[in-house]
């Protein structure tokens, strides 16, 4: 038995063991039986991933053979590594903040079911991607289906939890069935393992290619929150409880995406431009979507679940980039687009559970999440602000955190598009690039106005102008968490030779970190490929400085070119951290020590225009700050019903002016209404058979028959 | 669009060249009633005939307290009237009060060429509202001189106070007041905001705002023309010297006519 | 008389048998007065709102023994009726009548605020005149008993008072805007009630500049009341005054001189000319639109230049005395300023073509702050704005003064509504007030400039005038003496303020600052 078997048998009895305890020790200590077993099997599973991750090695293993159906496998390779350690990273910070906020759970709803499901859950999601064929795997996928609707209808006596777990069972039981369908066409060798599937790949004609993709895309994006089929998932996140969300958000989102991943990139990867373009096109129509609906959310986990399908697209729409690179011939660039998607995943998992603890907390602290409630939370929880903030920085993609890096190479991996051939690829990649660099734009004015108008300005309401701290399980993973924002955010070179192996199998070439890492710091550089020149110039900007404090790479992020255009695009997020706190710690000193040296800044209460009172009710509210977006993307929201109620007391007194605003979310508009309807008119005119004349039914009884005969005659 | 820049162009320059030389140009000022000498019969008469006592007896003649006076012209008109009128230079009448000499109130060299000044009405008939705004127009065009209006006090080195304060308007004037950097400065433009001119003292007005703001510069006249309050702004900034407020019949060299 | 003065007072007389009083003033202030029981009186006004299409002049309370309550109505073509109610002794209620007549609605709130007297069935009444943050209800300033001359020192203001929010949606909020707000602008404030890009509901709160005028009169004698008409707007100043100094002329019968008629005339157009064209480089300054800001207020700028050569004052203070005007102006001044205004207009009509031509200006103002016929009337427009949305009511044209009937002029009418109409109207305006004055000004005859000697004596008369801003109502009732003992003062500001929220609510909030320049209002003006 290997150290890795070993640790995989510790994490799945640690979850076992989470699994029975709670059945044995009282309810109210489960809370913090959850958060420690859940940290220890985090660390395991870190550890677990770590090793094959860093450590480039792999494990195999056969569990036991179905007769006549398929051997049970388990197998871990960089590609899985890659996502566990990610989940890892969320499940660590998860579990303590969970093991924090069940508590408050306690008496209502019962605390034991939530730990069973709780670690059922997390052994399932670290089997996902272990599982190396069609049956354990589609086991699994459908045992996480069940173990997440159990959690997010957690709150059961609440209606519309109970409506948003039955939506979220019912698409994911059909993206179920489509990813069966997909595996059935892979299985055509004969076995369902994914080493055998791999092996026949080549036999595959171009439809089959077409169906397995298709089929494995959307039944994938259904977890992954790709449109058409990702309706459930902001009320799905909405309902989920508040200890469970930042693992819902962190850690299952990216099965979806893995499951993209595995099929298309891996078993049978994607040979033509085709599929690339509709992975493209999906992927930025849906980040597009998804942010625009996050901007005009007032509910602040509604808002952060609309997020969650924003970067869903964008890292689907570097994935199709990736694969449309593939596909064309370039490798390199490929590695580059898989490298910021894999990048961008790992950033979304981390920025988004701290997103989503820090508004756990809020919600627990005041008691609301509608930023219209909010307002003035940093004079009272300064520590939640601040681990808000950083989330929000860099889910806003701003430097020197870790959005901006994994959002900067999947802009300049698009820009790559000029290297192709086709000029209508080319057109298509060029309104998707512009279709995300609104998205990102749009990304600012969502989070400006999440952290402006739920901690700065004026509490819009008592219990947010005295919500108590965040309380140390709260702050804790949250601190965590914010770290690894600002790590990742600084350090990208250390990183992505890190994604390098998880890369190459699905770029087909292993050189993403030599082309975007160059090795600046190491001494013996001249037995790389770089041209001395090259070096040299780099040299003179500084790109070696710090080579001797930091073994690695170098500092600067970078792709490589032709001799005639030797660097395509350069950034080192490390160097602009320094001069950025450098630049402020200069204006600091100078504005301290001469330019307000004699003076003393004194604090007045705002300046309201001489009115008696200036209220919280005057201030500008979320939904005023965003409604600019709602007005110029009025084609998209369409606000279907504006009712304007005037109450008027004779003909001109006004008593109210009321507004409702109904919405219909566009995908609602055009997938789902269009769906059930015709189901509604073909349920209809089987209704209008049922009229109960006997005459009748002996008639549709005569022709089905004939109908069957006649069938049976022609065929 | 580019027949504005060419009517703009064709108009040419209208700005008035003070304070370097004195604008003379007919219709820009009420002007203001002189202290003048006359027997004590003539003095009483007069006295009684100007509605808010900006005329007062004196020995020599009638003495003229400029912060009361309302332009009603009951001392100038008629046939039976021996008061004197000023029009020449007549609008450079703005005068300083103690509070000027503070030192914590002095504008240093900073402000010598740029001061930016906040209007505040505080209740007055919307005359003296009109000639602030004046100020901007091509004639007079303050901003060459480095005044400018700002719409928050925070910006606000001069308070710019015209009306004679209503209950109403003295908490936002307090406020804004407040609210404004130091160091600052307050010029009471009209004889509302000076003396509470025709509205006087009553339940709603307070009879001027030097009771309730520390005034440094004042500047007579209901309205004042845009010049006299240009004076003012100066007088406030220390680029003109200030002029006198009360003036006494004895210090009058004419002879009565 | 005009006829359809006699038929009004025919038709009540047959509708209320025994319940209305009628009887005829006759002369210049030709009016039929209705003196009705209390309970007829919302019937009867909205017979004449509604059926007889007057309009709602002003409400004027007296107090005395007993109270009196006149609502008085002008229509196109039957002049003026005063519906008349006397209260019943320690009776302080009166019905209201604003349910039907929306136009009386701020009228009551007034009178509510500052005679507390209780209008039954009106839905707003409170915090209107007198702010409840500064002063506790019941205080009353116009009533005999309170000493207006000296501050209240007792005061129990409510400091918790907040402006009263209607819109009911998801994420509205109220967004203050002043009273010390923008550069050089009167103290108002405006409650802005949006979700964010929209003005849903606008309403201003006025009265900061309330300096008590109407009190402060009481008490003084008639010619010092003058000096206060001519500061209830500085920019309109002339107007008002007249309007005093008609309703003491009417009084007292006092015969004006042919000439000062003519110079009133000349100048009353004069001050038309200059507050439109202040009005004009308002809504050219809203825009933007620097340059013809800049020209406009050129024009403005010489207009109270010619003002101060031609009277020695450049808002025209001091003119109006009873019986004529304060000084003779010389015929040959008269005309040079003819022919300098002739001038003015000229430029304006030059300034108007190139407005009319620059798309990025008319953008801002068509179709933007629209007010309809219906409401115009409902919420008793006057004036230019009202004119603008089609409602064409001129005092100078239903009940002629001052030799109003003896000149040549048209009353410019639009019907659109919107902003681009407002401005255009004050172009029309003003070319004709300059048509006026270049027509008259060779008309002027000669003679006496005043009545050498004018005989107050008491009573109480209305005097009117079609103010810049429109149809100003000045109700004056004098004591032994000549002493004040009621000045009561409709302005057109009041009027239109009351209406500008039509205009304001439902565009964006980039429009705001321009839809308020197009209405001209003034803020002193409604104060008083």
């Amino acid at each position: 038995m290997t150290n890795m078997d070993l640790l995989l048998v510790v994490i799945l009895g640690l979850c076992g063991a989470g699994i029975v305890l709670p059945l044995a020790v009282e309810e109210r200590r489960i809370p913090m039986a959850l958060g420690s077993l859940g940290v220890l099997a985090s660390i395991a599973l870190l550890c677990l991933s770590g090793v094959s991750l860093f450590g480039d090695v792999s494990f195999h293993a056969s569990l036991w053979t179905i007769p006549s159906l398929a051997t049970l496998t388990l197998s871990l390779d960089r590609l899985s590594a890659l996502f566990l350690f990610v989940a890892g990273l969320v499940l660590l910070p998860g579990s303590i903040f969970a093991s924090g906020n069940l508590s408050a759970y306690l008496g209502k709803y019962s605390l034991r079911t939530f730990c069973v499901a709780y670690f059922a859950l997390f052994a399932t999601l670290v089997l996902i991607p272990l599982s190396a064929d069609a049956l354990s795997f589609l086991m699994l996928w459908e045992l996480m289906s069940i173990l997440i609707y159990l959690l997010v209808n957690f709150e059961h006596e609440l209606p519309e939890h109970t409506r948003a777990g039955y939506l979220m069972l019912a698409i994911g039981e059909a993206g179920t069935i489509l990813i069966a369908l997909a595996f059935i066409i892979l299985a055509r060798g004969g076995s369902l393992e994914f080493a055998s599937m791999k092996a026949i790949g080549n036999a595959f004609g171009e439809q089959a290619r077409w169906a397995v993709f298709l089929l494995a895309f959307f039944g994938f994006g259904v977890k992954a929150g790709l449109i058409p089929v990702n309706f459930w998932l902001p009320q799905a996140y909405t309902s989920a409880p508040r200890p469970f969300v930042p693992v819902l958000a962190g850690a299952t989102l990216n099965l979806g995406l893995y499951g993209i991943v595995r099929v298309n990139g891996d078993l049978l990867p994607v040979a033509t431009v085709g599929p690339g373009l509709v992975a493209l096109i999906i992927g930025s129509v849906t980040a597009l979507l998804g942010i625009l609906y996050a901007t005009t959310q007032s509910d602040l986990k509604t808002l952060l679940a609309h997020s969650s399908i924003e970067n869903a697209g964008i890292i689907t729409a570097a994935f199709g980039a990736g694969f449309i690179f593939v596909a064309s011939n370039h490798p390199a660039i490929a590695a580059i687009a898989f490298a910021a998607a894999f990048y961008h995943m790992a950033n979304h998992s981390i920025y988004k559970t701290l997103l989503f603890c820090a508004t756990g907390t809020v919600d627990s602290s005041v008691g609301t999440r509608s930023i219209d409630r909010l307002g003035g939370l940093i004079k009272t929880m300064p520590l939640t602000a601040g681990f808000f903030l950083v989330g929000a920085l860099s889910i806003a993609a701003l430097p020197p955190f870790n959005g901006f890096v994994s959002e900067w190479l999947t802009l300049q991996a698009m820009l790559q598009s000029a290297e192709l051939a086709s000029t209508g690829v080319k057109i298509v990649f060029a309104i998707c690039g512009a279709i995300l660099a609104l998205t990102a734009g749009l990304a600012v004015t969502c989070f400006v106005k999440a952290f402006a108008m739920a901690f700065l300005g004026m509490s819009r309401s008592e219990s947010a102008a005295q919500a108590p701290r965040a309380r140390v399980s709260a702050a804790v993973p949250m601190a965590f968490l914010a770290v690894l924002c600002f790590l990742l955010g600084v350090a990208p070179t250390y990183v992505i030779p890190v994604l390098d192996g998880a890369i190459a199998p699905i770029a087909h070439q292993a050189l993403a970190a030599d082309a975007l890492v160059p090795p600046f710091f190491s001494r013996n550089i001249h037995h790389g490929e770089l041209p001395a020149g090259f070096v040299a110039d780099f040299h003179k900007l500084g790109a070696q400085i710090g080579q001797s404090v930091m073994p690695g790479r170098g500092l600067v992020v970078l792709h490589r070119g032709t001799a005639a255009n030797p660097v395509v695009f350069a950034m080192s997020t490390s160097y602009m951290a320094v001069v950025l706190l450098l630049m402020l710690l200069g204006a600091y000193v100078v504005f301290r020590l001469i330019v307000a040296r004699d003076r003393s800044v004194e604090r007045r209460t705002v300046w309201d225009g001489g009115i008696r009172r200036l209220l919280p009710e005057m201030t500008y509210t979320g939904t005023g700050f965003s409604n600019p977006v709602r007005v110029i993307f009025e084609a998209v929201f369409r606000p279907t019903t504006v009712e304007d109620t005037r109450e008027t007391v004779g003909k001109h007194f006004r008593a109210a002016i009321r507004r409702t605003r109904g919405e219909n979310h566009v995908l609602d508009r055009l997938v789902l209404d269009p769906i059930s309807d015709a189901a509604l008119w073909v349920a209809n005119g089987f209704a209008r058979m049922h009229h109960g004349f006997l005459n009748a039914y002996v008639f549709y009884g005569l022709g089905a028959l004939l109908a069957a005969l006649l069938v049976a005659r022609l065929a | 669009m580019s027949q504005w820049v060419i009517k703009g162009l064709r108009t040419g320059i209208k700005s008035t060249r003070y304070p370097r030389t004195i604008e003379t140009a007919p219709g820009m000022s009420p002007g203001l009633p002189v202290a003048t000498r006359m027997s004590p019969d003539m003095a009483q008469m007069m006295v009684t005939r100007c509605p808010t006592s900006a005329l007062e007896p004196a020995q020599a003649g009638v003495d003229v307290n400029l912060r009361r006076c309302i332009h009603c012209f009951r001392c100038a008109r008629g046939t039976d009237s021996p008061m004197e009128w000023e029009r020449e230079r007549d609008f450079e009448c703005a005068g300083v009060t103690p509070n000027s000499n503070d030192h914590d109130r002095r504008f240093g060299p900073a402000f010598s060429r740029s001061i930016h000044i906040l209007v505040v009405d505080a209740g007055d008939c919307g005359a003296c509202l009109n000639e602030v705004k004046q100020l901007n127009n091509p004639y007079y065009n303050m901003h060459r001189l480095g005044f400018f209006l700002t719409p928050t006090p925070r910006h606000a080195d001069l308070l710019l106070v015209v009306g004679a304060l209503t209950e109403h308007m003295r908490l936002p004037l307090r406020k804004a007041y407040d609210a404004m950097p130091t160091p600052k400065r307050v010029v009471a433009v009209g004889a509302c905001a000076l003396s509470g001119g025709i509205f006087g003292r009553s339940f709603m007005c307070a009879g001027g705002v030097g009771d309730f703001l520390p005034v440094d510069v004042e500047v007579p006249g209901n309205p004042p023309p845009p010049l006299a309050i240009l004076h003012g702004l100066l007088v406030a900034a220390g680029r003109k010297p200030p002029a006198l407020l009360y003036r006494r019949a004895e210090d009058s060299t004419e002879a009565p006519g | 008389m005009p006829p359809e003065l006699l038929r009004v007072l025919e038709e009540a007389k047959a509708r209320w048998t025994g319940k209305v009083r009628p009887s005829l003033n006759g002369g210049d202030a030709a009016a039929c007065h209705l003196e009705c029981e209390t309970s007829e009186l919302p019937a009867i006004c909205n017979w004449l709102f509604a059926e007889r299409e007057c309009s709602f002049g002003g409400l004027i309370v007296e107090q005395g023994t007993p109270w009196q309550l006149r609502y008085v109505f002008y229509g196109q073509d039957s002049g003026w009726t005063h519906v008349v109610t006397y209260l019943h002794a320690g009776e302080e209620r009166v019905p209201s009548v604003s349910r039907l007549i929306y136009a009386a609605d701020w009228h009551e709130r007034e009178a509510e605020d500052l005679f507390g007297l209780e209008f039954e069935g009106h839905p707003r009444l409170g915090d209107f005149v007198l702010h409840n943050d500064v002063w506790q209800e019941g205080v009353a300033p116009m009533r005999k008993g309170f000493d207006g001359s000296r501050p209240v020192t007792n005061r129990e203001p409510d400091l918790n008072w907040k402006p009263r929010r209607i819109v009911e949606e998801a994420g509205a909020f109220g967004m203050p805007v002043g009273p010390v707000h923008s550069a050089a602008i009167a103290p108002v404030y405006f409650q802005l009630e949006t979700v964010g890009e929209d003005v849903i509901r606008a309403q201003p709160r006025l009265f900061y500049a309330y300096r008590g005028l109407e009190k402060i009169a009481e008490g003084r004698q008639a010619d010092d009341a003058l000096l206060i008409a001519e500061r209830i707007s500085g920019t309109s100043a002339f107007a008002h005054s007249l309007g005093l100094c008609q309703g003491v002329e009417g009084l007292c019968q006092v015969e004006v001189p042919e000439r000062a008629s003519w110079l009133r005339v000349f100048l009353a157009e004069f001050e038309r000319l200059r507050h439109h064209v202040a009005a004009i480089a308002g809504i050219c300054e809203s825009t933007g639109l620097a340059v013809s800001a800049a020209q406009a207020a050129i024009l403005e700028e010489e207009l109270l230049r010619i003002s101060g050569s031609l009277t020695g004052h450049r808002y025209l203070f001091g003119m109006n005395v009873f019986g004529g005007l304060a000084t003779d102006l010389d015929d040959a001044v008269c005309r040079r300023a003819a022919v300098q205004i002739a001038q003015v207009s000229d430029k304006l009509a030059v300034l108007q073509g190139m407005l009319s031509t620059s798309s990025s200006f008319l953008d801002r103002l068509e179709d933007v702050g629209k007010v309809s016929v219906s409401n115009a009337r409902d919420f008793g427009l006057v004036g230019p704005i009202a004119r603008a949305s089609g409602l064409s009511r001129d005092l100078r044209k239903v009940a002629p003064y001052c030799g109003y009937d003896r000149v040549e002029f048209e009353v410019p009418q639009e019907s659109e509504g919107d902003g681009y109409a407002r401005l255009r109207l004050f172009f029309r305006e003003a070319e004709q007030s300059a048509r006026i004055i270049s027509e008259i000004v060779q008309r002027i005859p000669a003679g006496r400039f005043r009545t050498p000697e004018t005989a107050l004596r008491p009573g109480a008369a209305l005097g009117w005038v079609e103010a810049p801003g429109g149809a100003a109502l000045h109700w004056i009732r004098l004591g032994e003496g000549g002493v004040v003992e009621r000045y009561r003062i409709v302005t057109p500001s009041f009027a239109n303020w009351h209406g500008f929220r039509l205009a304001a609510e439902n565009f964006a909030f980039q429009d705001f600052p321009i839809i308020l320049a197009s209405f001209a209002l003034s803020v002193h003006e409604n104060d008083r």
